[in-house]
């Protein structure tokens, strides 16, 4: 499906990212969509420099966010903590796997496969590859979509915090990891917003 | 009433290949793709307006619901402990994280609220042809806003901290529960009902009040 395709820079147009109107740029970098005021850029502001920032910054945030504790359980004095992992053997080894695959998924594969996907499309783009463009602008839809989902971790301890919270009895207290696991997916989440797809397509310069 | 089949060929440019390109008129519920790479270029919505419209509204009154009464309670040994969407977030501010008290009531509450209030204002004002001001300004808003909404990932949060809690304790699900989970399907339905490129041509599009009065 890579036939001869009219790149709309070549025309100096640019789509819109907001309302998907057609905006005539011609000589500028930069301009406004008449329709909806959306700022409009041929390609993002820098984008690689700003992607691979943001990612590297999720990346540091990933190694605290597992290796610190997520939460602590006070129970009648006794205090035990857990971190993502030790969460996931434990439900493991309690016969409960469909949990301790939902967090595994969701908290500690899927965040590191994202920054993954990212890293590969940051590093074919800088080489100029021009193989499997349609396959790595799937890539990166998919990534860009399934980042959220890691935050489920965070909501958890939220409600238990919440809930559990009797006295001498038990108690749940939220521990330094979920600053960090928050941080990671929001960051995450910023370093795809900052690549621009259209540099998968855009000849080696 | 706003059709929103009735559109002729139309020139795009894709989002994620910057391709131009002429898009056929389409039957109303399909979905055009780039030419270049395969990649979603808009969908053309069912119903106009009207549809979407009636979801965010319906979704509106689950969301005002589900914030309004816990979502869930536990007993242990006589003491019962109930909390709310918006508690659950306030937790972290008592155990001394306020920052992530702040991303989680952003995320799973103010964001998704304010995304369906304004949904709801915009479309309202389309539907009826009202005019209402900040029309433009709000959707631009609501639309960078739609993926930092987590409700759905709150849910999953939901039925995870059920399994964990349900070893521990007795654990009772509140009316603001029920309310979350149909407010989940409801909103999904709504988002994927609504194409902002028609949102925004017919925001585009001088009603046909305002040209009654300057005739």
């Amino acid at each position: 499906m890579t036939g001869p395709c009219v790149r709309a820079r070549d025309r100096g147009l640019a789509g819109c990212p907001v309302c998907g109107g057609i905006v005539r740029l011609q000589h500028h970098e930069h301009g406004r969509c008449p329709r909806c005021g959306s700022g409009v850029h041929y390609r993002k502001h820098n984008s690689l420099s700003r992607t691979w920032a943001l990612l590297i910054s999720a990346f540091i945030m990933y190694i605290p966010a597992n290796t610190e504790p997520i939460m602590r359980t006070v129970s009648l004095g006794q205090e035990s903590s857990n971190t993502i992992l030790s969460g996931v053997i434990y439900f493991l080894q309690h016969n409960e796997w469909p949990l301790a695959l939902v967090i595994f998924l969701a908290s500690v594969l899927l965040p590191l496969l994202k920054m993954l996907a990212i890293a590969y499309i940051l590093i074919m783009v800088q080489r100029g590859s021009t193989r499997q463009r349609a396959e790595r602008t799937r890539l990166y839809i998919i990534a860009e979509l399934m980042g959220r989902w890691s935050m489920v971790d965070v909501f958890v301890v939220a409600l238990l915090a919440a809930l559990v919270q009797l006295g001498a009895l038990t108690s749940i207290e939220p521990g330094p990891a979920g600053i960090s696991f928050a941080a990671m997916v929001i960051l995450t989440m910023f370093a795809a917003m900052a690549f621009d797809p259209r540099l998968i397509w855009d000849p080696k310069e | 009433m706003i059709e929103a089949a009735e559109h002729p060929d139309i020139l795009f440019i894709c989002h994620e290949c910057d391709a131009l390109q002429k898009v056929p008129a389409m039957e109303p519920g399909s979905v055009a793709t780039c030419r270049c790479c395969g990649s979603t270029l808009f969908r053309c919505p069912r119903g106009g307006t009207e549809v979407p419209l009636a979801l965010f509204v319906s979704s509106l009154i689950l969301f005002l619901i589900a914030n309004s009464y816990p979502i869930m309670a536990l007993e242990i040994a006589g003491i019962e402990r109930e909390t709310t969407l918006l508690g659950s977030a306030l937790a972290f501010i008592h155990e001394g994280y306020p920052a992530l008290a702040v991303i989680v009531a952003l995320s799973s509450v103010l964001i998704p609220g304010f995304s369906i209030l304004g949904l709801v204002y915009v479309l309202l004002s389309i539907h009826h042809q009202l005019d209402w001001p900040f029309t433009k300004p709000l959707l631009r808003w609501v639309s960078r806003m739609l993926p930092w909404g987590m409700m759905d990932v709150f849910l999953l949060g939901i039925l995870v901290s059920l399994v964990k809690l349900s070893a521990l304790a007795d654990v009772v699900l509140g009316p603001g529960f029920y309310a979350f989970a149909v407010l989940i399907v409801l909103y999904a339905a709504a988002v994927s009902s609504l194409e902002p490129h028609f949102l925004w041509e017919q925001l585009d599009r001088p009603s046909t009040r305002h040209a009654e009065e300057t005739a």
